[in-house]
């Protein structure tokens, strides 16, 4: 046996050697290893060229209906319009050190920009902002650090990208009242900044809303809930049922795959969920908006601002929000796939109209949405009293679920 | 030049290493029962498949009538009219005697079987040749015997002129012999010409017209038995003379070594006491010899007795120790050796080396293993001293791996192996089923010595002979009880055949087991 | 090939090659690899058909350029592959590599987390403490096999979710290990680090020593001691070990048990390897998702026909492919498509280890035909 096994492995590399050699069109001597930094030779076909922006691809695939594919997305719009090569690349494994190589890997292949959508690239590309100082880095949802959380460092060849949630949960307050719901709720996941943000832009855009609608004080109920995790699990979920049963409409599910315990919930409860993130009207028939970080569009601004504007110094060595104003929150207007569809259609009342009306109101600055508050616990979870007050609720009334 | 229905002339078949038939003639008269003479291994079964079109020969032809004829498979072969009793019986367990005749010839209409037809034409020859049968019962239900006279009654139904019968004997009681025998001499006066395969002497001297004889894939000459005898016919088999009378002393019995009291075994797979209440005692010096036919709860006994098996009642004593639930190492070290009567299932680990099987019942031990470590060199050296000793012939030797080796040298290994293992007691299962004149003649020998060298020895046999010659004392198994017990001076073939079929048994021991 | 012109000369030498070699398991191994090679160049080739060469070249060559990673990414599939063939050796399927996998780096990561060792012992015992795990979570199924007779295979895959969420759930509930606005566990310390082998741009570490080590203790265990010996004689017919009177029950349970030990080290290896960057390590995402290295190791275990220097071999194969694989991104390959010719090389070369015997036969037969038709034309000669 082992005789065999060494001797095949040996032929193995014999006879592929024999493979490799009779084929016209690989020269034996092209064989350049990847990694001494060279790009891959031509040859000869047009995807074989290496390629200029690369993005690397988080867990999960380049179909997660998420950070990957809202990123992607925007990477393969600009890059068709502009005849730029592009690719994307799988990370053997999912730690720094798999993410870096990846990163690694992108560079070797002549990437001259580097996609990295999520925050757990943010301790590869805090090592490869250094590493690869001539390659730009378009870091989304983070910041680059150390794995120990002892430096920040965002160097001129890194764009961090970060998202106003607080606009897009303003949106989504707003249209639910809009629509004609009076009892919301919230479920947070754990209240991380992000999480906290999307919250309290909710509440504010529920208040605007009843107000401009002429309610009176206190006649929209909102039931605020953090579940201090990201899972789905059996928990959630009953708490979701328990807020249906209660007499909520809608719930703002605003936790990764807290998500899915609401949505099923709401299956059950034939009720409705606001998503989160990306649009998530295609997850379950319950979802009738999603408040949406806007990854492709933030991801082609920043395009733009190295291929066509040479203005990456707007981006480059510091931390972006992006907000109504740039195209970087907001509730999805079109539906994939289907190019006249209403993407509204999930609405009793609410259309594209009145969205776009609020939508400009925030880009003009009209509206100002508050995204954090004083919090006292340690926790994160604010109290009804913090809420109301900081928030300055008066249409709404806030109850705080632990 | 004579009229032959069959010829086969100069037929050569190859296998990778090995020339299975080398330039065989064999030719087969009309009306005669022409017996197929060989060792295991000697190439008959092989020529008769060349002949039933399951195997092609490389070389040669055959001819039905002088003209020559292509035969690729075993329907070509019932075209022709040549039909075939395998040893192991191709029949569906769960049709009927009926159904399992007609099957793939039914006659039929627009695609619908037409019994009625069919069992009219069975019955027909079934009275004509007094092959009676029930065609309505399940083939699962009845006997062995009766599952033959199904095969031979296919082979009419397809008025096969040419019949091959591979050792039919082998599961017939000596009644049920002495009637096949008739059957065929019966198709023989009808015209139809018969190839009996068999290495049993006696039952060609009585019934066939003519033998040939195959050794070692060679043809080695056709004889009219009306001019030859047993013993010239085994030389020509063997190659030597045999003598076939086992030589050996008058016993001299000893202590009790193995005391089996009230014991019952439950077999799980009929759903019944497969061995029934069964007591003896046997003696150091004695070979006592287990007779019954196949399936009347020997295996279960022998199973329970050497610990394969629980027993649902009763003891094990072995030299005076109750080994009733020992485990089986327990039971070797207290001195039971055992030939498993399936030494492929049980003796042997097929695809490990000779060495490494000859000590399967030993390698604890601390002459072959230190602190866990296998003692390679002493087993290699044990090894050679046993295939010395017991003339276990391989290719490789030590190193051969036993799925190659022949059965016979397989079985030798078993045996040298079990007999050079310290023991009081030695239960040998079938020990030469298979083997051929020779090495069952060794195998004899070993177990007298045994015997005379004042063992004991437990001896479960289905062949008759054997029993007879070999054993001090014969108990008779029916049904799972023991229905007789006998001294070999004292008893027939005949005799035993009744009490194994059960038609006769010992009234004093039905008193003893009538207390169920 | 080449040595059509003077074939009787070259026929003799082969065949003695041949026999020397145990002719049917290597050009089995040998032909089921290469076809696995050339199905997956197909699959290449219809995806891609400019880059296929050059893609291809990487795949096979590739991995020669990453040696360090090569050995990384087989240490777990090492230990996962040993874990099942050596449960194979005794007739028993190990499906179970996973979840025992996952005890590994629970119990692995349980150690690195809460307990407060110092530097050069802490990751030793976390590495004992992940045998422990995979003891457990392979125990279990030899236990339920061995006294009542439960298939491993059922037991097995049940154990495999069991384990997954058990450990799911442990970890979430554990503030110190848990870190859950990442939803994953936090950094491991330093020094339950296992030390790195120190070849720049990998991670591969003692890791990849120990499981070789492991690999040739069992090759011993297995060849030379009375244990193996029982082993195997069980996996080749237990009938015969149970008249040889081998405690059968004891070693099913003995066997899974140290399958179970194998996983266990795989699960640490993987989960407490080193980081090229200060401060970090792997991270354990509970996601309800059974880990794939076990059911890797089947491949690797098929590949290597259960014995465990072969399976060192075919675990280093696979690593040396997949590595290669990721590389043909630099040629366009999307990597879903490497996934899918990667899998398409692994799946015929495991697989057709099984029809080796057939294909050994028909190999036999060829040679034999044309060593006769030499004999027959030598004999005209003559």
């Amino acid at each position: 046996m082992k005789r065999f096994l060494a001797l095949t492995l040996a032929m193995i590399m014999v006879a592929v050697s024999l493979i490799g050699c009779t084929s016209p069109e690989a020269p034996a001597g092209e064989q350049k290893p990847a990694t001494e930094g060279e790009a891959p030779a031509n040859t000869g076909g047009g995807s074989a060229d290496g390629f200029e922006i690369a993005l690397i691809t988080d867990k999960g695939n380049i179909d997660d209906k998420s950070f990957n594919q809202g990123s992607w997305e925007g990477v393969v719009e600009f890059a068709e319009a502009e005849g730029i090569s592009h690719q994307y690349i799988k990370p053997e494994e999912a730690s720094d050190t798999g993410y870096l190589a990846a990163i690694d890997l992108a560079v070797d292949g002549g990437a001259k920009v580097v996609v990295t959508p999520g925050f757990l690239f943010e301790v590869a590309v805090y090592e490869a902002q250094t590493k690869y100082p001539d390659v730009k880095f378009i870091l989304l949802d983070g910041t680059p650090h150390t794995a120990d959380y002892s430096t920040f460092e965002t160097k001129e060849n890194v764009a961090s990208i970060l998202y106003s949630e607080e606009q897009s949960g303003y949106l989504a307050g707003n249209a639910a009242v809009k629509d004609g719901m009076t009892k919301l709720g919230f479920m947070g996941g754990m209240a991380v900044p992000a999480v906290q943000a999307f919250g309290y832009g909710y509440l504010q855009g529920a208040e605007d809303a009843a107000a401009e609608l002429g309610l009176a004080d206190g006649s929209i109920e909102v039931t605020y809930h953090y579940t201090g995790n990201f899972e789905e699990n059996d928990t959630n979920k009953a708490t979701a049922k328990t807020m249906y049963q209660e007499g909520t409409e809608v719930i703002f599910a605003c936790g990764g795959s807290v998500g899915k315990s609401v949505m099923s919930a709401a299956n059950e409860s034939d009720a409705k969920v606001i998503g989160v993130d990306v649009d998530q009207r295609y997850d379950s028939e319950t979802v009738i908006t999603s408040a949406t970080k806007g990854l492709a569009a933030s991801v082609i601004q920043v395009l733009e601002s190295i291929y066509n504007t040479d203005s990456w110094d707007n981006f480059g060595g510091k931390t972006t929000y992006f907000n109504a104003e740039n195209d970087g929150v907001g509730l999805p207007t079109i539906v994939i796939g289907d190019e006249g569809a209403d993407a509204f259609d999930r609405f009793e009342q609410y259309t594209m109209e009145q969205y776009e009306e609020t939508y400009a109101q925030l880009v003009d600055g009209s509206i100002e949405v508050i995204r954090s508050i004083d919090v006292a616990d340690t926790t994160g979870y604010a109290t009804a009293e913090e809420l109301t007050d900081q928030l300055g609720l008066k249409k709404v009334v806030v109850t705080t679920r632990q | 030049m004579e009229n032959y229905v069959i010829e086969m002339l100069n037929i050569t078949k190859r296998f990778p290493g090995i020339i299975a038939n080398d330039n065989i003639t064999l030719q087969l008269r009309k009306g005669e029962i022409h017996a197929l003479l060989g060792e295991n291994g000697a190439g008959k079964s092989t020529l008769m498949s060349v002949l039933f079109g399951l195997y092609q020969a490389e070389e040669g032809e055959i001819r039905k009538n002088g003209q020559r004829v292509d035969i690729r498979d075993p329907n070509d072969a019932n075209a022709l009219g040549i039909g075939m009793v395998h040893q192991h019986f191709k029949l569906v367990e769960n049709f009927t005697v009926l159904e399992n005749i007609i099957l793939g010839v039914e006659p039929n209409k627009m695609g619908f079987i037409n019994k009625n037809v069919a069992r009219e034409k069975v019955m027909e020859i079934s009275q004509k040749y007094g092959l009676s049968i029930n065609p309505d019962a399940l083939i699962e239900d009845i006997t062995v015997g009766m599952q033959q006279r199904v095969e031979i009654l296919k082979m009419l139904y397809r008025d096969n002129e040419i019949l091959i019968f591979d050792e039919p004997t082998a599961v017939l009681t000596p009644q049920e012999i002495t009637e096949l025998l008739q059957i065929m001499r019966g198709f023989a006066n009808e015209g139809k010409s018969i190839l009996f395969i068999t290495h049993k002497l006696n039952e060609i001297m009585e019934v066939a017209d003519r033998c040939s004889v195959l050794r070692k894939g060679k043809y080695i000459g056709t004889v009219d038995i009306k001019d030859t005898s047993k013993e010239a016919l085994s030389k020509m088999m063997v190659g030597r003379d045999i003598t076939f009378k086992v030589e050996k002393k008058e016993m001299e019995a000893g202590d009790v070594v193995l005391s089996v009291r009230n014991l019952s075994v439950f077999s799980t797979l009929h759903k019944k006491d497969a061995v029934k209440n069964v007591s003896f005692d046997i003696r150091s010096g004695e070979i006592v010899c287990l007779a019954g036919i196949d399936g009347n709860g020997q295996s279960e006994f022998v199973y329970a007795l050497t610990g394969l098996e629980k027993s649902t009642s009763g003891s094990i004593h072995l030299c005076g120790q109750d080994i009733t639930k020992a485990s089986i190492r327990q039971r070797s070290i207290a001195g039971l050796s055992h030939i498993p009567e399936d030494r492929h299932k049980h003796g042997l680990v097929l695809d490990y080396k000779l060495d490494e099987n000859l000590v399967l019942q030993r390698y604890w031990q601390n002459d072959f293993q230190n602190r866990g470590f296998i003692k390679f060199d002493a087993v290699r050296e044990y090894a050679d001293y046993l295939i010395d000793k017991y003339d276990i012939r391989s290719s490789q030797g030590a190193e051969t791996i036993v799925r190659s080796m022949s059965g016979g040298n397989q079985q030798k290994a078993i045996i040298g192996r079990e007999i050079d293992k310290d023991h009081q007691l030695l239960v040998a299962v079938q020990p030469t089923r298979g083997l051929d004149v020779g090495a069952i003649e060794y195998i004899h020998s070993q177990l007298v010595a045994m015997r005379d060298s004042g063992k004991a020895v437990f001896l479960v046999s289905f062949e008759l002979d054997e029993v007879m010659n070999l054993s001090d004392r014969i108990l008779v198994m029916y049904e799972g009880e023991i229905v007789g017990e006998f001294k070999p001076k004292e008893t027939n073939v005949q005799e035993l055949g009744l009490y194994m079929s059960g038609a006769k048994r010992d009234t004093a021991k039905e008193n003893v087991h009538g207390r169920e | 090939m080449e040595g059509n012109n003077s074939p009787s000369k070259n026929k003799f030498n082969i065949n003695q090659f041949l026999k020397k070699i145990g002719f049917g398991s290597f050009v089995s191994a040998l032909m089921a690899i290469i076809l696995g090679l050339v199905f997956g160049y197909l699959v290449m080739l219809i995806a891609n058909p400019n880059s296929a060469t050059a893609g291809f070249r990487y795949i096979l060559f590739g991995g020669l350029q990453r040696k360090g990673d090569v050995f990384y990414f087989a240490t777990p599939i090492i230990m996962t592959g040993l874990s099942v063939g050596f449960a194979m050796k005794m007739g028993l399927f190990n499906i179970g590599a996973s979840g025992q996998y996952t005890m590994g780096m629970f119990f692995a990561l349980y150690v690195g987390f809460m307990w407060d060792l110092p530097d050069g012992i802490h990751w030793i015992v976390a590495i004992l403490a992940g045998m422990i795990g995979g003891i457990i979570w392979g125990l279990i199924p030899g236990v339920f096999k061995a006294l009542l007779n439960v298939n491993e295979v059922i037991t097995s895959i049940m154990f495999n979710y069991i384990g997954m969420f058990l450990v799911d759930m442990l970890i979430q509930g554990n503030g110190t290990m848990y870190d859950p606005i990442r939803t994953r566990t936090n950094y491991l310390p330093g020094s339950s680090l296992i030390p790195s082998l120190g070849i720049t741009g990998s991670n591969v570490n003692f890791g990849i020593v120990f499981a070789v080590i492991i690999g040739v203790i069992l090759f011993i265990i297995l060849q030379k001691t009375t244990f193996g010996y029982e082993l195997k004689a069980t996996g080749h017919n237990k009938f015969a070990s149970e008249y040889a009177g081998m405690k059968g029950k004891t070693n099913i349970i003995l066997t899974m048990a140290i399958a179970g030990a194998l996983s266990g080290f795989g699960g640490a290896f993987a989960i407490l390897s080193p980081s090229g960057i200060a401060g970090s390590s792997m991270t354990y995402e509970p996601i309800n998702i059974i880990s794939q290295a076990g059911f890797n190791g089947i491949a690797v275990a098929l590949l290597g026909n259960s014995h465990p220097i072969g399976t060192i071999f075919s675990a280093i194969f696979i690593s040396h492919i997949q590595r290669g694989g990721t590389l043909t991104s630099l040629v366009g390959y999307k990597p879903e498509i490497i996934d899918v010719v990667i899998a398409v090389i692994i799946y015929f070369s495991s697989f057709s280890m099984i029809m080796s015997s057939y294909l050994g036969k028909f190999l036999t037969r060829i040679i034999k035909h044309t060593d006769k038709d030499d004999n027959s034309n030598n004999a005209k000669e003559a």
